[in-house]
């Protein structure tokens, strides 16, 4: 049993809350990622867990026990940090295995939970080897078998990329991954960084000052964000967000008409009733949504374009310069300053509300 | 050759030529010493700066003047305990300070940095009165105990704890380790420069301390070498041959800790400022 339960969970300094009521349920085995931007609270939700931060009221349950007040080290966690934080005086092996010493292990038990770990991390040739004298990814692959040969019953991960370059960061990302399905454990991760959180996670935590905008699977978060602030965080790059007015509507359907491109007419599909005619809303237009076929079209003139290889962005601007990116799968014959007719389907379109929720 | 180039060449012989002189007025006392424990007394007094021959002379009237032996164990002594001491308590003083917040920490912290400003001479009668009334005086404690508090070296501490990483300590406190133990275990070896750095400054300053000895140690089996050589020069008629044997043996022992801990010294200073 490793679920982590929080109900309610508060965390002030002096007068300023930071965490504002957090609820969830993280079940056992599970991959959880909190992501948010800098200052969201998301870190210290996570020291909160991990019992670095004490909880200013709510409550913490760690396999369905009260946590709470209980040490860190009674708690059965395990943490890997952003700055990997190695005892910088030992070497990889008297790291990795500092924490038995501490639980009272037998040498003998300690060497063989040590070697056992440092197999699974192909750290074997580098046991001897002081911090100082490991690459990036080595450091936090030694910070991550520190964390397995605890056999903790919750891993927390705070920001672990962050400090390695771009391609060691795809190739751990990979690793936590293979290592999460091994272990099967329950896995309590903290990035910023939204691409990371939609390859690992089975459930992102989106936090917004102190706040939880939505929880869900990665694709449920990406299709249907419940407000704004989600609907731009998850996906890269980013969403569009075209202010309009709804012009007409009826059960099941809002004609939202967009007065920065043209008065363009986009008719959108809804679960339930269409605001009120002249409500002010706000449409969402994944940039990858833009295709030759769709049925909604708005009229824009290139500004500006990134060709990756595989895509290629256009950033372009409305008459009003309201700007759209649109995201290419092919490399279209375009100029800086061509007038472009951008098609989308509506069925794509998501619609919010002035109070930034979206409008099912 | 440019003139940018002769400017930099100039620039550099300018840089060279102060250093030299700043050199050579460091290195002038400890040469001057050097060489008047090799020459007479008249030959010191008459400026003599070459080498003479009455080293072995010297020595044996040193020797015979002082019991070398117990003035030395009694500094080392002295020194030993007050410098261990004082690394102990400044630097669980300078970490408690830096890494456990509270409402009161600014304004101890900047009480206690003003005691800085008090000088020594103002804490003397005081500090007598007190040694007397814990029947202290003329013991090697009395010279120890002001000094293991020091607020130069609480400050210090402070400073270069502010380098020290703060997820070690929360990564111990994981591990399962008291404050007790993150601060022996982790801290320590981790901000080892530090030590070595303020055990030179500590080590040196208690080595070379007089005003203070001088005042609570009274009789002369309690004597620290520092007093014997004030009293050598300071006799009807002074044999500065053997106070200048007496000066290099002193400073010995200050060279010796030095060299050995320069590496770290010089990493310990710059981490302080970092």
């Amino acid at each position: 049993m490793s679920d982590v339960t929080l109900r309610d969970v508060r965390k002030s300094f002096g007068a300023v809350e930071i965490i504002k009521g957090v609820d969830l349920d993280i079940k056992s085995g599970e991959f959880v990622v909190f992501v948010g931007p800098s200052g969201c609270g998301k870190s210290t939700l996570l020291r909160m867990i991990a019992g670095l931060e004490t909880i200013t009221a709510g409550e913490l349950e760690i396999g369905g026990e009260r946590m709470n007040e209980v040490d860190p080290s009674q708690r059965g966690i395990a943490m890997v940090f952003q700055s990997y934080a190695l005892y910088p005086h030992m070497t990889v092996r008297e790291n990795m295995g500092f924490a038995l010493r501490f639980a009272k292990l037998s040498k003998e038990e300690i060497r063989k939970q040590v070697d056992e770990a440092a197999r699974i991390l192909e750290l074997e040739p580098l046991m001897d080897r002081k911090p100082k004298a490991l690459s990036g990814g080595q450091r936090q692959r030694v910070a991550i078998g520190r964390a397995i040969v605890r056999h903790p019953k919750v891993f927390l991960f705070d920001e672990p990329l962050s400090n390695l370059d771009a391609e060691l960061r795809v190739h751990m990302r990979i690793e936590i991954a293979k290592l999460h399905r091994d272990l099967g454990a329950t896995i309590v991760y903290v990035t910023h960084d939204q691409v990371e959180a939609m390859t690992l996670a089975d459930k992102i935590v989106v936090l917004r000052s102190g706040i939880v905008e939505q929880v869900g699977a990665p694709l449920e978060l990406y299709d249907n964000p419940a407000n704004l602030f989600v609907a731009g965080f998850i996906g890269s790059p980013k969403m569009n967000f075209l202010k309009g007015v709804v012009e007409s509507g009826s059960a099941g359907r809002a004609d939202v008409r967009l007065p920065d491109f043209g008065g363009a007419v986009v008719p959108v599909a809804l679960k339930g009733d269409a605001p009120a005619a002249g409500t002010p809303v706000t449409l969402g237009i994944r940039p990858s949504q833009f295709a030759d076929d769709g049925d909604a079209a708005l009229p824009v003139t290139v500004d500006m374009m990134e060709h990756l290889g595989a895509e290629t962005l256009i950033y372009a601007r409305s008459a009003a310069s309201d700007l759209v990116t649109i995201a290419s799968p092919t490399r279209p014959n375009l100029q800086i300053g061509d007038a472009l007719t951008a098609h989308f389907p509506s069925s794509g379109a998501l619609l919010f509300g002035d109070d930034g929720k979206r409008i099912y | 050759m440019t003139s940018y180039g002769l400017k930099q060449r100039f620039s550099t012989v300018v840089v060279y030529v102060f250093l030299g002189v700043m050199a050579f007025l460091s290195i002038f006392p400890f040469l001057w010493m050097v060489i008047g424990a090799t020459n007479t007394t008249s030959d010191i007094i008459k400026g003599k700066m070459s080498f003479g021959a009455s080293l072995l002379v010297n020595v044996n009237t040193f020797l015979t003047q002082v019991d070398a032996p117990l003035v030395f164990w009694n500094s080392a002594k002295i020194t030993i305990i007050a410098t261990v001491l004082t690394l102990l308590i400044s630097s669980l003083a300078g970490y408690g300070f830096e890494i456990f917040a509270s409402r009161f920490r600014e304004k101890l912290y900047t009480l206690m940095l003003l005691t800085l400003m008090i000088p020594f001479a103002a804490l003397m009668i005081p500090l007598f009165m007190l040694m007397k009334q814990f029947g202290l005086i003329n013991t090697h404690i009395a010279v120890v105990l002001p000094t293991v508090a020091s607020a130069f070296i609480i400050f210090y501490f402070r400073q270069s704890t502010k380098a020290f990483p703060h997820e070690l300590r929360d990564a111990a406190r994981v591990d399962g380790l008291k404050e007790w133990q993150i601060f022996f275990l982790i801290y320590m070896p981790v901000m080892r420069s530090t030590y070595a750095a303020a055990f030179i400054i500590v080590f040196m300053t208690v080595w070379n301390s007089y005003l203070w000895p001088l005042i609570v140690l009274q009789s002369n089996d309690t004597k620290t070498i520092t007093l014997v050589i004030s009293s050598l020069g300071s006799a009807y008629y002074p044999d500065y041959g053997a106070v200048m044997i007496g000066t290099v043996l002193a400073t010995i022992p200050t060279l010796f800790v030095f060299f050995a801990m320069q590496r770290q010294f010089v990493e310990g200073m710059l981490g302080s400022v970092k």
